[in-house]
C-alpha cells in the first residue's frame, strides 16, 4: 500500500505542514484513422510528490522512484526549497482549516475498463470509423480515438489525512474532414465522462461519429458566418464553454486576487436574474468530479452566481484563508509533477424551461451556434471560444447553416443579456489549460444572449 | 540502467519475444522550473522525468507500450505489453518498416549548454526575478499576473531492429511573463512576452521590459468601426495565424490523408514571391535542432516554399515509406510516452528588409496585433479571434489601442496577400523563426 509508505515517510518530516501524493496513471489509447489502425497504446506513469510548508513558504519536489529512501529525499528537498525560497517571498501562506479525512473513493462504474477485452474496444473504434467514412463521398478523412485514463491517487498529510481515490475517465473523440471542389472543412465531436465503459450504452461512439460526419459534410460547401454583434442561441453542448470561459476563470480566487473582473463583486449583480452558475465537484459522472481535491479537501457544489448575484469564489486552502471563507475543494494537480492550483471541476449554468423554438422566437436576425472549439479568458472578463456551425435565424425561424467562427464578448454584458434559458441540460467533457492541463466538466442548457461573431466583414 | 542500456535491453527482449520489428525510445529530462503567480513565486521545483516507449510490430500490427519505470523487470513487462498490443491491433496494410540506419551528420553547434544544464531552481528563480524587476522598472503600472521560467535538459536514446542505436542531449531555456497594467481602476488586457534559447544567451530583462511596455500601451483603448484592412502581425501572432496552418499543410501525413489544403499543390504558386520558407533541423543554436529525429533518422534542411512556390513536404519514416522516399527527419515526440508524429524542426521564414516602424509607416488603414486569442482551422485556413494588445493604425501612424476588436480571414488567402515581410526575426514556441508580417484584406470586426 502506497498510503502506508507515504505515512511512514511523513514521520521523517521536519516541516510545519506536509502533503504527500502518490499517483499512478494508466492510459489506454486506441486510434483508427481513415480505416487504418494508427495506435494501440497502453502504459503507465507513476511517482510521488511532496509539498512542504515552512513558516508560510511552500517547497515542492517529485520523484518517479517509489523507494522509501528516495521519497524521503524528495521530502527533504521540498523542505529545504521551502526554507531557501522564503526570503524571496512577500506573500506567505496560511491554510484554512479542513478536517483531515480518512477515506477512499472509486468512480462509480458498471464496466471497469481494466477488465475489458481490448479487442472489443478496438472494434468499437473500427465500427465508428467505418460509419464516419461511409457517411458521404465528401468525407475524405477521419480519426476516431478512444482513451481511458485510469488514476490511482493516494494522499497523506502531516495533519493526518489518509485518502485513496481511483478515478476512471473514458473519452471518445472523432474528427471528420470533408472536401467539396477543393474546399476543405473539418468537424470534431467528443464524448467523455468519469465512468466505466457503460458510457457508450447511453451515447454510442458511432452516434458521436455521425454528428461529426454530418457537420463536416454539411459545411463543406458553405461560407463563413458574418462578423458583428448578433443575438444568438448558444447550443447546450457548448454553453458550458461560456460558463467556463466567461465566468469560471475569473471566479478562481487566485485570479480574483490578481484583480479579475469578479474582484469585489460578492453580493453584486453581474448577470440577469435567470442565471445561476455553479462549479460542482460532485456532479455524477462529471469529468472533473473528485471526492477530495489534491489538498485533501472534500469537494462541494460551489455556487458562484445565484440568480444573477455573485455568491462566492473557487478556493484552495490558501486562498480560502486569505478570503476568510471555507476551502471549496478546487485545488487540483495534473499529475505528481505538479503542485495543486485552483481549477474548476464541473462548471454549469442551471437549466431553464424553454424549447429551442421558443428561444429562436425572440430573434429577428441572429444565429444558433453549435459545436465548440478552444476558448480563453482575460482578467477583464473578455472571453472567446470557437464554434463550428452557425445556423441562421430569421424572424424566429432556423434557416441555412454557415461555418462557425470564434465568438467573443465581455462576461458582464453577455450574462446580463441572457434573457431565456432552454430545458435541454447536458454535461460535457472538457480540457482546460492553466499552467497545467486538467479534465473538467462543462454544462448547461441552450440559452439566448448577444455576442460578437468574429466573421466576415461586409 | 543508463538510457542506452535500457533501449538496447528492450530491443533484445522484443527480439526474443518474436517481434518482426521493434524500437525502443527512452528519454530522461531534468526540469528546473519556477512558476510565478500574482507576481509571486508560486513554486520552484526540480523535476526529473524518465521513461521508455516501445514500438513493436508483429504481422503489420503495431503495439506501443510505455512506462516511467526503467528497471529491468519493468522494461521486460513493457515489452510483453507491446507484443500483446501488437497482436490485438488490426494489421495496418500501409506499414512498411521502421527506419534503417544512415550516416548521422555532425551535431549542430550550440544545442547543449552545460551552464543551462547546471542551473539550480534558485538560479532559475533569479532569472524570473530579473524579468519581474525589469517589468516594474519599465512601468510602475505594470503588474505580473503569471509566468514561468524553465531550464530543461533532455537526453534521449533510440535503438531499433535495423541497427539504429543513438543518443543525444540538448538544453532549452524558456521564460514568459503575462503582465497587466493598472491605472485609476482600469485593468489593461493581458500582455504576453517570452524568450527561448538553447544557451544562457537569454534576456529576462527584455521579457520584463516588453511585457510591461505592451500592457501599458494597451491602456485606455477605444473601439473602431468594422472594416476590411491591413494588419501587422508580430512574430508570435503570425506563427499562430499563418504558420500553424502552414506547418499542418506541409505535414506529409495530412497531405497523404487529403487533410491538407496543399495536397495537389506541389510545384504550384501558393504565396507571394517574397515568401521563402525552409525547415532546417541542423540550424546552429536552433531551438528545434538535433543530430537525429525522434526515430533516429538524420535531421536535414528541407525547402518548403521558395519564392511563393510550394517545394516540399515534411516526412517521418512512415509517411516517407508510403511514397518510397527518404524521411526528411521530421519525426517528433513530445515525450517517451507518445508515438512519433511529423512536425517542423526549425521553420525559417526568410526575412525581408523593413524594420517594424517602416512597416507601420506604409499601413494606410489597419492595425497591429501583438497577441491573438482565437481559433485557427488548419484544414480550411480559417482564423477568427480577439486581437489583443492591438492598436489602430491610420496613414502610417499608430493612433490608439483597440478594445473589443476581432480579426478574421483565411490563412491561405493571407499568404497571397502578404504586403511585406519584416527584417527582425525571432524564435517562437512553434519551433519557428520569423519576422513581423504585414497582410492585407483582413476582416476587422467590432460591435
Amino acid at each position: 500500500m502506497m498510503l502506508d509508505t507515504l505515512a511512514k515517510c511523513l514521520e521523517k518530516s521536519t516541516a510545519d505542514h506536509v502533503e504527500m501524493r502518490h499517483h499512478r496513471r494508466q492510459t489506454l489509447n486506441i486510434s483508427i484513422r481513415d480505416g487504418k489502425m494508427d495506435e494501440l497504446n497502453n502504459g503507465a506513469i507513476e511517482g510521488v510528490c511532496c509539498r512542504a510548508m515552512v513558516k508560510g513558504s511552500w517547497g515542492f519536489s517529485s520523484t518517479t522512484s517509489l523507494e522509501e529512501k528516495n521519497i524521503v529525499k524528495a521530502l527533504k528537498d521540498a523542505t529545504s526549497l521551502a526554507k531557501a525560497s522564503k526570503p524571496k517571498k512577500k506573500r506567505l501562506a496560511s491554510l484554512a482549516d479542513v478536517k483531515p479525512a480518512k477515506d477512499n473513493y472509486t468512480t462509480m462504474m458498471k464496466r471497469d475498463p481494466r477488465k475489458a477485452d481490448k479487442e472489443e474496444l478496438v472494434h468499437l473504434v473500427r465500427d465508428t470509423d467505418a460509419i464516419v467514412r461511409g457517411f458521404s463521398k465528401r468525407i475524405v478523412s477521419d480519426s476516431v480515438v478512444f482513451s481511458v485514463i485510469d488514476d490511482d491517487l493516494s494522499f497523506a498529510s502531516s495533519e493526518g489525512a489518509r485518502i485513496t481515490q481511483r478515478i476512471v475517465r473514458c473519452i471518445g473523440r472523432v474528427s471528420a474532414v470533408a472536401r467539396e471542389k477543393g474546399n476543405l472543412t473539418s468537424a470534431i465531436e467528443s464524448i467523455g465522462e468519469q465512468s466505466g465503459l457503460e458510457l457508450f450504452e447511453k451515447t454510442p461512439l458511432t452516434q458521436v461519429g455521425k454528428v461529426a460526419a454530418e457537420r463536416a459534410d454539411k459545411l463543406a460547401a458553405v461560407p463563413v458566418a458574418p462578423g458583428g454583434l448578433f443575438p444568438v442561441i448558444i447550443e447546450n453542448k457548448i454553453v458550458g464553454l461560456l460558463a467556463h470561459e466567461a465566468v469560471g476563470h475569473c471566479a478562481e480566487a487566485d485570479l480574483v486576487h490578481g484583480g479579475s473582473f469578479m474582484a469585489g463583486k460578492v453580493g453584486k449583480k453581474v448577470a440577469s436574474n435567470i442565471v445561476t452558475l455553479v462549479d460542482d465537484g460532485h456532479y455524477p459522472s462529471g469529468l472533473g468530479t473528485m471526492k477530495y481535491d489534491d489538498e485533501g479537501t472534500p469537494t462541494e457544489k460551489t455556487v458562484v452566481i445565484e440568480k444573477g448575484v455573485v455568491k462566492g469564489f473557487l478556493h484552495s486552502r490558501e486562498t480560502a484563508h486569505e478570503f476568510k471563507v471555507h476551502a471549496t475543494g478546487n485545488a487540483r494537480a495534473w499529475d505528481f509533477e505538479f503542485d495543486p492550483i485552483i481549477r474548476m471541476r464541473n462548471t454549469y449554468i442551471e437549466t431553464g424551461d424553454h424549447s429551442i423554438d421558443e428561444l429562436a422566437d425572440g430573434i429577428k436576425e441572429g444565429y444558433f451556434l453549435k459545436g465548440g472549439l478552444g476558448g480563453q479568458a482575460d482578467f477583464t472578463g473578455e472571453f472567446m471560444f470557437g464554434t463550428q456551425e452557425a445556423v441562421k435565424i430569421k424572424n424566429g425561424r432556423l434557416e441555412e447553416s454557415l461555418r462557425g467562427v470564434t465568438i467573443s464578448g465581455n462576461a458582464f454584458e453577455v450574462l446580463k443579456n441572457v434573457d431565456a434559458i432552454g430545458k435541454d441540460f447536458i454535461m460535457r467533457a472538457g480540457m482546460c489549460g492553466k499552467e497545467q492541463i486538467n479534465y473538467v466538466g462543462m454544462g448547461g442548457s441552450s440559452l439566448r444572449t448577444r455576442v460578437l461573431l468574429g466573421g466576415v466583414t461586409k | 540502467m543508463s538510457l542506452q542500456a535500457s533501449t538496447r535491453f528492450a530491443l533484445k527482449t522484443c527480439e526474443k519475444l518474436g517481434a518482426d520489428e521493434a524500437e525502443a525510445y527512452a528519454q530522461k529530462t531534468r526540469i528546473a522550473e519556477v512558476v510565478l503567480e500574482r507576481g509571486e513565486i508560486q513554486s520552484e521545483r526540480v523535476k526529473m522525468q524518465q521513461g521508455v516507449g516501445i514500438r513493436l510490430v508483429k504481422k503489420k500490427g503495431l503495439g506501443f507500450a510505455f512506462s516511467s519505470d526503467l528497471s529491468k523487470s519493468n522494461v521486460e513487462t513493457t515489452c510483453h505489453n507491446a507484443l500483446s498490443l501488437a497482436k490485438t491491433a488490426i494489421p495496418n496494410p500501409e506499414w512498411i518498416s521502421l527506419p534503417t540506419t544512415q550516416k548521422l551528420p555532425k551535431a549542430p553547434a550550440g544545442i547543449f549548454d552545460q551552464k543551462v544544464a547546471a542551473l539550480s531552481g534558485n538560479e532559475v528563480l533569479s532569472l524570473a526575478m530579473r524579468a519581474y524587476g525589469a517589468a516594474k522598472k519599465q512601468d510602475k503600472r505594470a503588474e505580473i499576473d503569471d509566468g514561468k521560467f524553465s531550464a530543461v535538459t533532455s537526453e534521449i536514446a533510440v535503438s531499433n531492429s535495423h541497427g539504429i542505436d543513438a543518443t543525444q542531449k540538448g538544453t532549452l531555456l524558456t521564460g514568459f511573463l503575462v503582465c497587466v497594467a493598472k491605472e485609476k481602476g482600469e485593468v489593461s488586457s493581458m500582455a504576453f512576452e517570452y524568450d527561448i534559447s538553447r544557451s544562457m544567451e537569454f534576456s529576462p530583462e527584455k521579457i520584463g521590459k516588453y511585457a510591461a511596455e505592451k500592457a501599458a500601451a494597451s491602456l485606455r483603448p477605444k473601439t473602431t468601426e468594422s472594416f476590411v484592412g491591413q494588419v501587422v502581425l508580430d512574430p508570435d501572432t503570425a506563427t499562430d495565424i499563418l504558420l500553424f496552418p502552414l506547418i499542418f499543410s506541409v505535414n506529409a501525413d495530412n497531405v497523404q490523408r487529403s487533410r491538407s489544403a496543399w495536397t495537389d499543390k506541389l510545384g504550384k504558386k501558393i504565396a507571394v514571391p517574397q515568401l521563402t520558407v525552409t525547415d532546417n533541423g541542423l540550424l546552429p543554436n536552433g531551438i528545434g535542432s538535433a543530430t537525429f529525429d525522434a526515430e533516429g533518422v538524420p535531421c536535414q534542411k528541407t525547402s518548403i516554399i521558395t519564392k511563393g512556390v510550394l517545394k516540399g513536404f515534411l516526412h517521418n519514416s512512415f509517411t516517407a515509406n508510403k511514397e518510397k522516399r527518404k524521411s526528411t527527419g521530421n519525426a517528433r515526440r513530445d515525450n517517451y510516452n507518445t508515438l512519433p508524429v511529423v512536425f517542423a524542426s526549425n521553420l525559417i521564414v526568410e526575412p525581408g528588409k523593413k524594420k517594424l516602424d517602416d512597416i507601420i509607416s506604409i499601413v494606410d488603414k489597419g492595425m497591429i496585433v501583438r497577441r491573438f486569442s482565437g481559433n485557427v482551422r488548419p484544414e480550411s485556413g480559417e482564423f477568427s479571434g480577439i486581437a489583443k494588445q492591438a492598436s489602430y493604425i491610420e496613414k502610417g501612424e499608430i493612433r490608439h489601442p483597440l478594445k473589443e476588436t476581432m480579426i478574421s480571414g483565411n490563412a491561405f488567402n493571407a499568404l497571397t496577400n502578404i504586403i511585406t515581410i519584416g527584417s527582425e526575426t525571432r524564435p517562437t514556441f512553434m519551433n519557428s523563426y520569423l519576422p513581423p508580417i504585414l497582410i492585407d484584406k483582413v476582416n476587422i470586426v467590432s460591435k
